[in-house]
């Protein structure tokens, strides 16, 4: 019995000697050649798989094309990659395990809000910078007190904003100055959405004619659009997700309401069109990007090309959040997390979403374009790209 | 005054579905004394059957309606078969029943959400032009219209049977009292089976005209709550009372959002509902517990 727990003792410890050894040669010297590593986070399995996945993906494509061109400052990238399977806690231990053991200079993704707000203790307490990469919830990176979270960043456009860019776009470019919103009362994104939209499209010399809402599960929005009819308004705003756009779109045109529909980043689905075609046509939607657009298209025909299917949205944020990454390093001219850190609100980059510069005040990107799409011919046509400011 | 005509359309047009779902909650009501909430479910598949009678077989709009009833008016009847049967002959309490119903409704939501038929959005083929019928500056819709017909007709039909009809007398003696009944000679399995039915096939038309008009999905069942509640409001068990609670409801939630606000329309509309029943605790059309139907 002594013998066997001996042995199972001993060896543990021969384990341990080894294991300490290999961290040793890990981390004991430094040296130039060494290659610098980048954390990503997200969900690789479970319900955010596909988005996850494609992140990931591309943040490889990202890192290989980076390498072969010289990589930054001269030394070669890695990017490591821990499934949280979209869990907060399990963000947590992800990001842990990248920066005590893996020793990451920042971590790229998550792709949800949830995930972003839970890892910002462990990020302060090491000191590393955060790019989240669709994290739209304006909380992850100031918090409700007004208190910015010093290392926590983001690439994509928060929820207001789309509402503000959905608006400067009616107001300025389509000339509209008659204005009318439908919201969904119980999610909160479509709420800012349509604060924003209000709030913007006053400033720009507009007027909001109707502001009326619904409970979501509701299929019959009549006597709402009935009220919007008589209000009669030049552009509606729609800002919530497909299938109640497809069931309200339909039912205003029922009524003989002719104006401009108009929507954010919930809309994009082919059902809609199937559910919805003729209803939205000439409808205008705010998307983070427009995979038409000739920048754009580059990339998605080397991500085919790796990995054999169309990228998901999030690969070209996640393209974009690596870029900026890589201009900071650049700008500090250091693989140090605090300097990198402090120069991701300098630097400013041309992303496949827009003109990326992130605002010292909210760690936001300032006044990125958003990407204007006109509904054609049930498709989505690309317009511009476009910001309010 | 147009768009208070217009109101009145879209109220009567919301309550109308209220009224083909609720009456099938009623008719279980006034025999079982329970809530037989998988007529959500039922209502539901019934969608799913008319969608793939039109799509997959391709059947006229006619025939489509016919198979969709019956197919939902068989679906009632089983359900009632495997779930309530047994807990029938053993004299379970409603509670037991209501669970059950519960049950069952959540069965065949995830049934449909785990089959190849899967959770996503589905459209019905544009069978009528959707341009409305311009009254004025009033738009009626030729699918309203044709759910008014329909809803009218069988509701028609179903008073006429349980009314003139010796079935319907004794179900109607069956919901005044269902032991004396029995020892009358009614055949309550026969009565209950019929019930079960009738609200089934019902519940196929409502699910097809729904599925129709808006959409079909899964959880669709879930706007069945309001049947309900439209139902309790007319008073549970009462057939006229059903279809005046759910055309009332209809017309307080359209008025509500069209006059006061939309944001708080059903904050509004069921503080009223709430207030009735405190007045009028049985509903409008219900009498008292023992004289249903």
């Amino acid at each position: 019995m002594n013998k066997r727990l001996l042995l199972i003792i001993s060896v543990l410890l021969v384990f341990t000697m080894i294991f300490s050894a290999c961290q040793n040669t890990d981390t004991g010297k430094p040296s130039e050649e060494e290659t610098i590593k980048i954390g990503w986070i997200g969900g690789l399995t479970g319900d955010f798989a596909p988005w996850g996945t494609c992140e990931s993906n591309a943040a490889n494509l990202i890192a290989e094309q980076t390498n072969a061109n010289g990589g930054i400052l001269g030394r070669k990238v890695e990017i490591i990659s821990y499934d949280t399977r979209g869990d907060a806690a399990e963000s947590v231990n992800a990001v842990k395990r990248l920066i005590t053991q893996d020793k990451v200079i920042a971590v790229l993704g998550p792709n949800t809000s949830g995930q972003a707000m839970s890892i910002t203790s462990v990020l302060n307490e090491h000191k590393v910078p955060n790019i989240a990469t669709v994290a739209t919830n304006p909380t992850v990176t100031v918090q409700t007190d007004g208190t910015v979270n010093p290392y926590n960043f983001r690439i994509c456009f928060i929820d207001p904003y789309q509402g503000a860019v959905a608006a400067g776009y009616a107001a300025d470019r389509l000339g509209y100055t008659k204005g009318a919103v439908l919201y969904d009362v119980s999610s909160d994104a479509s709420q800012a959405f349509s604060e924003y939209f209000q709030q913007t499209f006053i400033e720009k010399g507009g007027e909001i004619v109707a502001v009326e809402g619904f409970k979501g599960g509701d299929v019959d929005f009549r006597p709402q659009l009935s009220k919007i009819k008589e209000a009669n308004p030049e552009v509606i705003l729609f800002p919530y997700n497909y299938k109640d756009v497809a069931l309200s779109a339909n039912q205003a045109r029922e009524l003989g309401i002719t104006a401009t529909l108009m929507g954010g980043d919930g809309w994009p689905s082919e059902v809609l069109m199937e559910m919805a075609g003729e209803a939205i046509e000439g409808s205008f939607i705010v998307n983070h990007l427009d995979i038409a657009d000739p920048v754009v298209k580059e990339f998605t025909e080397q991500y085919v090309e790796k990995y054999d299917i169309k990228p998901e949205i999030n690969a070209y944020l996640v393209h974009d959040a690596f870029k900026l990454l890589e201009a900071a390093i650049i700008d500090a001219n250091s693989f140090d997390t605090v300097k990198i850190t402090e120069s991701l609100t300098k630097v400013t980059v041309e992303g496949l979403t827009g003109t990326i510069r992130l605002s010292e005040e909210d760690h936001n990107p300032i006044g990125k374009q958003a990407a204007i799409q006109e509904i054609v011919n049930k498709e989505y046509v690309f317009k511009e790209r476009y910001s309010p400011y | 005054m147009n768009v208070f005509l217009q109101q009145v359309v879209n109220g009567l047009s919301i309550g109308s579905i209220y009224a083909l779902m609720s009456v099938g909650y009623s008719l279980v009501y006034s025999i079982m004394n329970f809530s037989n909430f998988a007529h959500g479910g039922v209502i539901m598949i019934g969608a799913y059957l008319g969608y793939f009678c039109l799509t997959q077989l391709g059947v006229p709009f006619i025939l489509a309606i016919i198979m969709t009833a019956i197919g939902a008016g068989l679906l009632a009847v089983s359900i009632e078969r495997i779930v309530y049967s047994s807990l029938r002959k053993r004299n379970a309490p409603s509670l037991y029943f209501l669970i059950s119903a519960m049950g069952a409704s959540i069965f065949l939501e995830n049934i449909i959400i785990a089959s190849p038929i899967g959770p996503t959005f589905r459209s019905y083929p544009a069978i009528f032009s959707s341009t409305p019928i311009m009254l004025g500056n009033t738009a009626l819709s030729r699918i309203d219209l044709l759910m008014f017909i329909i809803s009218f007709i069988s509701l028609i039909l179903l008073i006429f049977i349980i009314e003139k009809t010796k079935i319907g007398l004794s179900i109607r003696a069956t919901a005044f009292n269902i032991k004396g009944s029995t020892l009358m000679g009614v055949n309550v399995d026969k009565v209950i089976f019929i019930i079960f039915l009738l609200g089934g096939l019902l519940a196929g038309i409502a699910g097809m005209l729904f599925g129709m008009k808006y959409t079909v999905y899964p959880q669709m069942g879930e706007i069945t709550t309001k049947s309900f509640i439209a139902a309790v409001f007319g008073g549970l068990g009462s057939l006229p009372g059903a279809v005046i609670g759910s055309i009332l409801l209809g017309l307080i939630e359209t008025m509500s959002s069209a006059y006061i606000s939309s944001q708080y329309r059903d904050l509004i509309a069921f503080t009223l509902l709430i207030f009735i029943l405190i007045v009028k605790p049985t509903g409008l059309m219900g009498k008292s517990t023992e004289d249903k139907a």
